[in-house]
């Protein structure tokens, strides 16, 4: 497995956004799927998460204007997701599982190994901008627990020493 | 029209009124939060729950439409009563015991429901810890509005506001559950042009004025009703005052022109009411201006008067329709006199009425339309600067801020040649050529009726009499020996309403059909006389209801 690293926008770029060719297409296409503009909301912002690495000032206007929302609005949109970062994410975002089944099965482990091996704590990032670690809730893989998502790849039947070697690798990886 | 019992009151309500307001009608109340009679019905805070019988399940009173036999019980139903003040355990659960510094205190939905219920759920919490949102207490908002998150009760009222009727949609909840909170995009200032709207429609203290906050407890005001003096559209307001004081404007409602709103333009000219340059009477002579009585300047002016070729009268769209008409009679009729009603162009002003129709205003005065069916002559800034022109006798300028035109360096040259007298509040140029300088009184001391430029004619009343006189409106004519009793609250001075001098000059001139002892006595001779005034009748005018209480306008505040 090839987890991809995120890519991510820095705040001078995304101060001031205008959308190229290439997402103007991708965002017609999401508004052909759904019956209002304001429906449409949720995946176009996901886009743009994709193509931004996260959600800016600058994203929440230009989208705000492109579906004639008001931009208030689109923040709050934003704001009620945990899954749209509103400041830029690591390369790597570590969600682990904190919810029952992965904690009994060495989760809680894995959280120590972390914490100790990265010297970061959940909603913090490695000063290099490689890894970030998000506690997350049951990701519904409970039968391969515990369960780790990097970006948007599961990660399961972990230990230490598995988890090692996957972060080893990723960042080694440019 | 659907017939319905609430609480054993039979009711009958127009098809499509909610349960909230039948009740109002049956003289029965269902608390509220979210719900605003001219706002969406959303039923976030569930505090309007009543028991309909026949349903298993309570019912929102905002929700539910009022139908042809329903049986509901508000006060009479335990059910209803419980899951009430279970929403109001919840809500008091979080918010926080500070209504001795909160400046909503007296005028908060939250708490007059508490004392109304007076349930203990209400002290169970008080030890306990709050939910807090720091550097959320007391927030700049915007300009105008000071937000304290923690008294937030997530009525969403706020934010329709902007959506619905401002049209901003500048404010929104963020983040959610326990932790949303009210903010804007980016944390940019909330400069709506109705911001302060927004503090009236939050049931709690979470947005409130700036300009008002900590002025004076709610309780202490008296609120008068009147018209803001800011445009042509005449938005209906309060004017809360206290001692003699104007703190503030807020919205009094008329569906027709604002529904419940202000725009901060009209609100914040409030202060300016306060304003009292010129206290008394003054004349020049030898090149300095000296103080004198009132019945020495209406003798000394009616001589002036009677003597003056040409006379020219410069009239005002900000004075009243009585005072316009007095002024038409005495010195266009009586006195074969020239008049001018002098209009500026203003910023474009809009309001939103309850229809949710906007309006626009044509000019920036409260009685352009009013000037214009009264048939003066209606004059621009240049057709100002011809009629001032050439020609000594004298000028009479009733109001010193009825154009720019009048404070610019033009004017006081062509004033500069004969004779002039003027009528001013605040600081003035005109006063550096005035012959006579006659203090005004502000709206706050007048009286009568405006036309608003959709063509009603609204009366406002005197929130007190003006400065230096006993507390009551005088109702005679002003005596030549005016009282001056310093009233213990009153500020100084002597300045007096419009159509009280000219009453007293009609007097003087021999024109006793229109010494009448007060604007209504006007406004009678007026609806006789002028066909756009007909059939109108004073007590009747714009649903003015002067014995309003200040609780009572709560329902839409
Ligand atoms: S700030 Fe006031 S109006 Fe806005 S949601 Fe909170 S309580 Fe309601
Ligand atoms: S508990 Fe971790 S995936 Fe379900
Ligand atoms: S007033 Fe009905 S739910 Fe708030």
């Amino acid at each position: 497995m090839t987890t991809r690293p995120l890519v991510v926008a820095t705040q001078e770029t995304t101060s001031d956004v205008k959308f190229d060719k290439t997402m103007e297409d991708r965002i017609a296409d999401v508004l052909r799927r759904y019956p209002t503009t304001r429906a449409a909301l949720l995946p176009v912002l996901w886009l743009c998460q994709e193509r931004f690495g996260w959600i800016s000032p600058g994203v929440i206007s230009a989208v705000a204007e492109r579906l004639g929302e008001s931009a208030a609005f689109v923040e709050g949109v934003v704001s009620f997701y945990t899954m749209y970062y509103t400041s830029p994410p690591a390369r790597y975002v570590l969600q682990v599982c904190t919810t029952l089944s992965c904690s009994v099965c060495g989760g809680r482990e894995l959280v120590d190994h972390l914490t100790a091996k990265l010297g970061i704590g959940f909603g913090e990032k490695t000063p290099d901008g490689s890894f970030q670690l998000v506690g997350v809730q049951c990701l519904g893989a409970c039968g391969n627990a515990p369960v780790i998502q990097i970006n948007d790849d599961y990660y399961e039947d972990l230990t230490p020493k598995k988890l090692d070697a996957v972060l080893d690798d990723l960042k080694g990886r440019r | 029209m659907p017939k319905l019992t609430i609480d054993g009151h039979e009711v009958e309500v127009a098809a499509r009124t909610n349960l909230i307001e039948a009740a109002r009608a049956a003289g029965v109340f269902i608390p509220y939060f979210c719900y605003h009679p001219y706002l969406t019905v959303v039923g976030q805070c569930r505090i309007c729950m009543v028991e309909i019988q026949g349903q298993p399940r309570l019912a929102l009173g905002c929700a539910t439409p009022a139908t042809d036999g329903l049986v509901v019980k508000v006060e009479t139903s335990a059910r209803a009563k419980e899951a009430r003040e279970a929403v109001m355990e919840f809500l008091l659960a979080n918010h926080p015991l500070d209504c001795p510094v909160c400046d909503q205190a007296g005028e908060c939905l939250l708490q007059d429901h508490s004392m109304r219920e007076q349930r203990d759920t209400f002290t169970t919490h008080m030890a306990e810890t709050r939910r807090t949102f720091p550097g959320y207490e007391r927030r700049l908002l915007g300009p105008h509005i000071v937000q304290n998150q923690n008294r937030c009760i997530h009525c969403s009222r706020c934010i329709r506001f902007t959506q619905e009727i401002s049209e901003t949609a500048a404010l929104t909840y963020k983040s959610r559950g326990n932790s949303e909170f009210i903010d804007t995009f980016d944390g940019r200032a909330f400069d709506d042009p109705m911001s302060a709207c927004a503090a009236d429609v939050c049931p709690v203290g979470a947005l409130t004025v700036r300009e008002f906050r900590f002025r004076k407890r709610a309780w202490k005001l008296s609120s008068t009703p009147s018209i803001c003096p800011g445009c042509s559209i005449g938005c209906n307001i309060f004017i809360d005052h206290h001692e003699r004081e104007v703190h503030r404007f807020t919205p009094r409602e008329n569906p027709a022109i604002n529904a419940t709103w202000l725009c901060d333009y009209g609100r914040f000219l409030a202060d300016s009411l306060n304003e009292q340059t010129y206290l008394y009477p003054q004349r020049r002579a030898a090149g300095h201006m000296v103080r004198a009585e009132w019945g020495e300047a209406i003798a000394a002016l009616a001589l002036e008067l009677r003597a003056a070729r040409p006379l020219r009268v410069v009239a005002s769209a900000n004075l009243s329709n009585e005072e316009l008409f007095l002024a038409r009679e005495l010195f266009g009729r009586h006195l074969r006199g020239e008049l001018a009603v002098p209009l500026a162009a203003g910023e474009q002003r809009r309001m939103r009425n309850g229809k949710g129709e906007w309006l626009h205003a044509a000019d920036p005065y409260p009685n352009s339309l009013g000037a214009r069916r009264l048939g003066l002559n209606v004059v621009d800034g240049e057709g100002l600067s011809r009629f001032l022109y050439g020609g000594a006798g004298l000028t009479l300028i009733l109001d010193a801020e009825a154009h720019p035109f009048l404070a610019g360096a033009e004017a006081l040259q062509l004033l500069r040649v004969g004779a002039t007298a003027v009528w001013m509040r605040c600081e003035h140029p005109l006063a550096g050529v005035a012959g006579w300088l006659l203090p005004a009184a502000s709206l706050a001391s007048d009286e009568g009726t405006f036309t608003s430029s959709t063509g009603v004619v609204q009366r406002f009343a005197a929130a007190f009499s003006p400065p230096g006189t006993v507390h009551r409106m005088p109702t005679g004519a002003m005596s030549p020996e005016c009282p001056t009793i310093a009233s213990p609250w009153g500020p100084p001075g002597e300045a007096r309403p419009l159509w009280l001098v000219l009453t007293a000059l009609a007097r003087e001139l021999g024109a006793p059909n229109l010494d009448l002892a007060s604007p209504a006595e006007v406004f009678t001779l007026m609806a006789q006389t002028d066909r756009a005034f007909a059939g109108l009748e004073w007590e009747a005018l714009g649903g003015l209801k002067l014995d309003e209480s200040f609780r009572e306008r709560q329902h839409v505040g």
